[in-house]
């Protein structure tokens, strides 16, 4: 029987390419670090999220000592010194900068690079598979030239494929960090598949192994020479997809950018736990002002608006996570209506509560003037560009310069974010700079 | 209509400030139209002449007056392309037991050199110059002649 592969409107694969090549940065927290301190080189380091929260990023030496990802760095703390183990806040700014610029390089070798997260892209190309080897050795060198981060690359008809080609450019020494899926024996292909498990494989979560596992498909191969319909009926269309693409069938396409993102979620820890309404009306305020900055970068315009909050796993009295969904009275990226919308959440916290985390998310995104509604229902905030006029101001001034309601006031509850062990914003921040010595 | 004037006041990144001007005057079409409109192309943009590179240029600050021959003094800002294959004579910034620092490469017949413009500072020989790690080369020294 025929199977239809994928929705016959979007191209399985670009016009021209004959492959995907998904590169991917190793350790990218922890190697944006070591581009600008060398003396990192070679040691273990770990890089903490929000808050200093858990790991989120660990080097090889750090995995070599068992600390495992999402690791509390409460945890690890006493023991860090014994281990030689450096810890490093989350450098956003850097990390930012330094993705932009493997994005930027990687432009060079493809004209369709689809960036899927801030460390990978795939990238569509074409050749023989000789070229195609030649081709991800340069790919590789010139990043760790240009931008001083080394990367893995890995080539091959499908996405997934490319994907499961990365993993083992990463953990195969063999491949140098290179590897051409189709220039792999089939056999061989097959035997590699067997030694990992469907765990390993891209979108497959732990709940989804245990069901996998049931009927006893365990590793990659497994599923590879699963009945692609069958798992369709008891599972998904989605990971149906995954077979063909394990099969070798180009199932998920090239996406030039994801402008279907259908999402932006602001959400962080507290360094101080909030305990009223009004502190957490401050931090909603904060929140919508930054949705309405990144909606009008990209030109997008949102229709819900959900704000959260939480208490902390690690206390379990005074349990409570409220949440809020608001629909907009229309699209929009206005901070005034998602200051509003945000400030609904202030009815459902409970004073004295301590919430330690808190977030919105802005849904249902469109781009902006896609469908311009009527003119009496334009919304007048819109009109006078306050929205784009704040972001001029915390461009110029820096960010908290100005701000909405009660975002505006300064020296409120100390619930921003803790980095305490903040490397130099290096490539963004004028005072900042890295310093080389001449002495 | 109304949104056009927004854009034209704030909704301009930077980097396209430097033909901003331009827009704002072609909009309001009255008068004498100026003739220099047409030789107008945009003013100098830094980031053009001194940036050979965006992927691999970075800005790095100077400390130390080890260079100061090379009119290179402490504060200085370098900057410096992480891409560039480093020549005999350029000044490099080289990694130096895990340290960043500021030196005048010399490929010389009887070896690699690391010089300092300073008779206060030593000259290091490399013996072996496969194990030299250079970072970055520099192109251009930022200097405030302020006084």
């Amino acid at each position: 029987m025929r199977i239809r592969t994928a929705d016959p409107s979007s191209p399985a694969l670009m016009p021209g390419s004959d492959y995907i090549a998904h590169v991917d940065v190793n350790s990218f927290y922890a190697s944006a670090e070591r581009a600008f301190n060398p003396s990192l080189e070679g040691i273990p380091v770990v890089v903490l999220s929000n808050n200093d929260g858990c790991v989120v990023t660990r080097t090889a030496e750090a995995k070599a000592l068992g600390i495992p990802m999402g690791e509390p760095w409460f945890k690890l703390a006493p023991r860090a010194k014994s281990w030689g183990l450096v810890a490093l806040s989350s450098n956003y700014e850097l990390y930012g900068d330094i993705s932009a610029r493997v994005m930027e390089l990687l432009g060079r070798y493809s004209a369709w690079v689809e960036v899927y997260s801030i460390d990978e892209a795939f990238l569509g190309v074409n050749g023989t598979p000789v070229q195609m080897r030649q081709l991800g050795r340069t790919i590789k060198d010139a990043v760790r030239r240009h931008v001083g981060v080394p990367v893995c690359v890995g080539i091959a008809r499908t996405k997934g494929l490319a994907k499961l080609a990365n993993k083992l450019a990463k953990h195969n020494q063999d491949f140098a960090g290179v590897c051409h899926w189709e220039s792999i024996p089939e056999d061989v292909r097959d035997g590699l598949m067997s030694r990992l498990s469907v765990v390993e494989l891209w979108g497959v979560a732990t709940r989804l192994t245990k069901r996998l596992n049931a009927m006893g498909i365990r590793t990659i191969l497994d599923l590879k020479n699963a009945n692609p319909v069958m798992i369709r009926d008891r599972f998904s269309v989605v990971l149906m997809r995954t077979v063909l693409e394990l099969q070798g069938t180009p199932c998920i396409p090239m996406e030039e950018e994801r402008v279907g993102r259908d999402q932006l979620i602001f959400s962080r820890s507290f360094s101080t736990p909030v305990t009223t309404a009004a502190a957490m009306g401050q931090v909603m305020s904060v929140y919508a002002q930054q949705a309405s900055a990144r909606l009008a970068k990209h030109g997008l315009q949102a229709k819900v608006l959900t704000a959260f909050a939480g208490t902390s796993h690690y206390n379990q009295d005074n349990i409570s996570y409220p949440s809020v969904c608001v629909p907009l009275p229309m699209p929009t990226a206005d901070p005034v209506l998602l200051h509003k919308a945000a400030n609904s959440l202030c009815e459902r916290i409970y004073e004295g509560v301590k919430y330690v985390r808190a977030g919105i998310m802005v849904t249902d995104l469109r781009p902006t003037g896609n469908q311009s509604p009527l003119e009496l229902f334009e919304n007048p905030h819109e009109e006078r560009g306050i929205g784009t006029l704040m972001e001029s101001v915390s461009k110029k001034y820096g960010r908290g310069s100005i701000g909405l309601g009660s975002a505006g006031v300064r020296g409120g509850p100390d619930w921003s974010m803790k980095r305490d062990m903040l490397s130099p914003r290096y490539t963004t921040h004028w005072d900042e700079l890295l310093l080389v010595k001449a002495s | 209509m109304a949104h056009v004037s927004n854009v034209v006041a704030v909704g301009l990144p930077a980097t396209v400030a430097a033909v901003h001007p331009l827009l704002v005057g072609e909009s309001v079409a009255c008068g004498w139209p100026s003739p220099s409109q047409d030789y107008f192309d945009g003013r100098i943009n830094l980031n053009e002449h001194l940036i050979k590179d965006v992927t691999s240029t970075f800005v790095v600050r100077v400390s130390g007056d080890s260079m100061e021959g090379a009119g290179i003094s402490d504060g200085d800002e370098l900057i410096v392309n992480r891409a560039l294959t480093p020549r005999d004579g350029s000044i490099v910034i080289a990694i130096l037991d895990g340290e960043l620092t500021v030196k005048r490469l010399q490929l010389k017949a009887g070896g690699v050199v690391l010089h300092a413009e300073n008779p206060r500072y030593p000259d290091i020989k490399v013996p072996d110059a496969a194990s030299l790690e250079i970072w970055a080369t520099a192109e251009t020294c930022l200097h405030d002649l302020r006084p």
